[in-house]
């Protein structure tokens, strides 16, 4: 079982080593399709005239070379959106419109690789449920759509049917971060009751002279593979392994659609910054639908990105379980740290951020 | 009752586990830029080489600049002129104030930051697809720098907006001040300050104060030759 979920994390790892590489050699061959920026003008002698191009940025620090390095990918990436959004008009439509799709598509990627979009919350959120990994790209790529969704309504509405202010979408933005985050904190605190309350019938069952303990060790091994696919078609040779055996399951919660469908719209309603600015820049240069098409493509990239890190919170437990599989009780501990740590970490996250996102209003 | 007792390689795996799932926690609000922001500063002089404030001008990304102007063009001629943005540029300030203007000036080597007045002369312009914002901070007390210097900081703490400095002319001396020099003094990955600050960074991470930013600090290094 272990095989196809190393597979599909090297697959994971290598397209994203692949897109992260492709546009840096196709922005060398293909110039023509990004054009010089905007920005890259000469700088005027005093404050006035044609905007000032800016020096690279730099990081200090014994990770300032890693930092100055995605800090400057992405503010390169941004001048070629914008460079790109803008010869959709003027060059070649067709050849612009790929680039554009592209670019949102390996910005997404890279842009989520900082903090935020609901990569920690997702992460500790499969972390804690018993979700395979099919679940946590699911989730991934579902909470990805409802953003990308999100940010396409708020730009139509505010902007194209209201005529509304750069203002009222900032406050709009910020209003569903804040909801958001308080879902998230919501969210959490209902996996940790339900984490906490079948931890406790547990304890009480074993208290009670309950017997599994004893069939544990002979059928923990079986069970240690079994988790990797849970869900609903849920093989049933699977079950008769596990029947008698601390059911782990008991401690994460079943997999329900209720559920994801909870996490996924806590982390959704926000609306991703990137893809509204992305959004009303096309609009201010008349292109709305080449904002959409960025917006979605963007939010494949992040979605990636997301389910990646998803990915590799659900191998470093499976790895842990596979420690000593054997140990009913190694297993049983490992599976009520995650349950619990993870239900904490959404809560902890989604507190943070709500108390963060209630300080004073952004100036920018 | 299961038999709870764990061997040494467990903890370890424990430990890591635990380790794996804090790393994931947020970085602050926003550890990385939604807005970028080119900075040009003039460092205005007074009588006997005293520094009385810093003018500064924010030159942003076309994204921002766009959401920033959206809906202001109150006459729908596609020009924004100085009027049409005038509240866009009361915002701007009135909001920095929270922010401390995101200019930390002090005595070079000083830990405590010089006070600043209230922003004058601001006004936004927008042409070209990019919006800059002009503005002058007074100190409170203007300061000599001397030949130990004074040192001016640009930085959000939080890294929502990026700042950087332009390429060419990134800050200049205004005013008379014979013998006084202003320059842009470049990060020194191996300064025990900068270690200092990525320490501070990474502890105040968690929180709602972020210091993240503060390793993209844009530093400029004023100084005066004794006259």
């Amino acid at each position: 079982m272990r095989a196809p979920v190393t597979k599909i994390l090297l697959g994971f790892v290598l397209a994203l080593v692949v897109t992260m590489c492709a546009p840096l050699a196709s922005a060398q061959t293909a110039p023509a399709a990004f054009g010089p920026s905007a920005q890259s003008q000469a700088a005027p002698p005093a404050f006035s005239g044609p905007a000032p191009h800016a020096a690279p940025l730099q990081a200090k620090g014994p990770f300032g070379s890693l930092l100055t390095w995605i800090a400057q990918t992405q503010q390169t990436m941004q001048r070629k959106l914008a460079a790109t959004v803008k010869d959709l008009k003027s060059g070649n439509a067709l050849v612009a419109g790929f680039w554009l799709a592209w670019g949102s598509f390996v910005y997404g990627i890279v842009h989520a690789a900082g903090p935020g979009h609901g990569k920690a919350i997702i992460s500790s959120y499969v972390l804690a449920n018993e979700e395979t990994v099919r679940r946590g790209i699911l989730i991934s790529f579902l909470a990805a759509a409802v953003q990308g969704l999100m940010a396409v309504a708020l730009v139509g509405v505010l902007v194209i049917a209201i005529n509304g202010t750069g203002f009222q979408v900032n406050a709009w933005v910020a209003h569903l971060e804040t909801a958001s985050y308080a879902l998230v904190f919501v969210v959490g605190f209902l996996l940790l009751v339900s984490a906490l309350r079948r931890l406790w019938r547990r304890w009480t069952a074993a208290g009670s002279g309950h017997s599994y303990d004893a069939h544990a060790h002979a059928h923990a091994h079986a069970h240690a593979h079994a988790h990797a696919h849970h869900h609903h078609d849920h093989r049933h040779e699977d079950c008769e392994a596990c029947g008698h055996i601390v059911d782990v399951r008991d401690i994460a919660g079943p997999m329900s659609w209720k559920k994801v469908l909870a996490v996924v719209f806590a982390v959704g309603i926000r609306p991703c910054s990137g893809a509204v600015l992305v959004l009303i820049f096309a609009l201010a240069q008349g292109l709305f639908w080449a904002g959409v098409a960025a917006t979605f493509a963007m939010a494949f990239g992040t979605a990636i990105t997301v389910s990646v890190l998803a990915t590799l919170a659900l191998g470093s437990r499976q790895l842990a379980l596979a420690a000593d599989g054997q140990n009913a009780s190694w297993v049983e501990a490992v599976w009520t740290v995650c349950a619990i740590g993870g239900a904490l970490l959404v809560m902890t996250i989604g507190l943070l951020l709500f108390l963060t996102s209630l300080g004073p209003a952004r100036p920018f | 009752m299961p038999n709870w007792s764990l061997n040494g390689p467990q903890i370890v795996l424990i430990i890591a586990l635990i380790g794996s799932l804090a790393s994931g926690l947020p970085k602050g609000a926003d550890a990385h830029p939604h807005v970028w922001a080119t900075v040009r500063s003039e460092v205005v002089f007074g009588p006997e080489n005293k520094i009385t404030g810093i003018k500064q001008a924010w030159t942003f990304d076309e994204f921002y600049s766009a959401m920033a102007v959206q809906g202001l063009d109150a006459n729908g001629d596609g020009v924004y002129t100085k009027e049409e943005l005038e509240e866009l540029a009361k915002v701007n300030v009135d909001s920095l104030q929270e922010f401390d203007y995101f200019t930390f000036v002090r005595e070079a080597g000083d830990e405590s930051f010089l006070p600043l007045k209230g922003p004058e002369d601001y006004w936004v312009e927008y042409g070209d697809t990019v919006l800059t914002l002009h503005f002058t901070l007074p100190l409170k007390t203007p300061i000599d720098p001397g030949a130990k210097g004074v040192t001016i900081d640009v930085y959000d703490p939080s890294f929502f907006v990026a700042f950087g400095f332009a390429e060419k002319n990134p800050v200049t001396v205004g005013g008379m001040a014979p013998g006084c020099t202003a320059k842009v003094d470049a990060p020194d990955a191996e300064s025990a300050e900068a270690a200092k600050a990525l320490s501070e960074a990474f502890f105040s991470q968690l929180g709602a104060n972020s210091n993240y930013g503060s390793q993209f600090a844009q530093t400029a290094l004023v100084k005066c030759e004794p006259r």
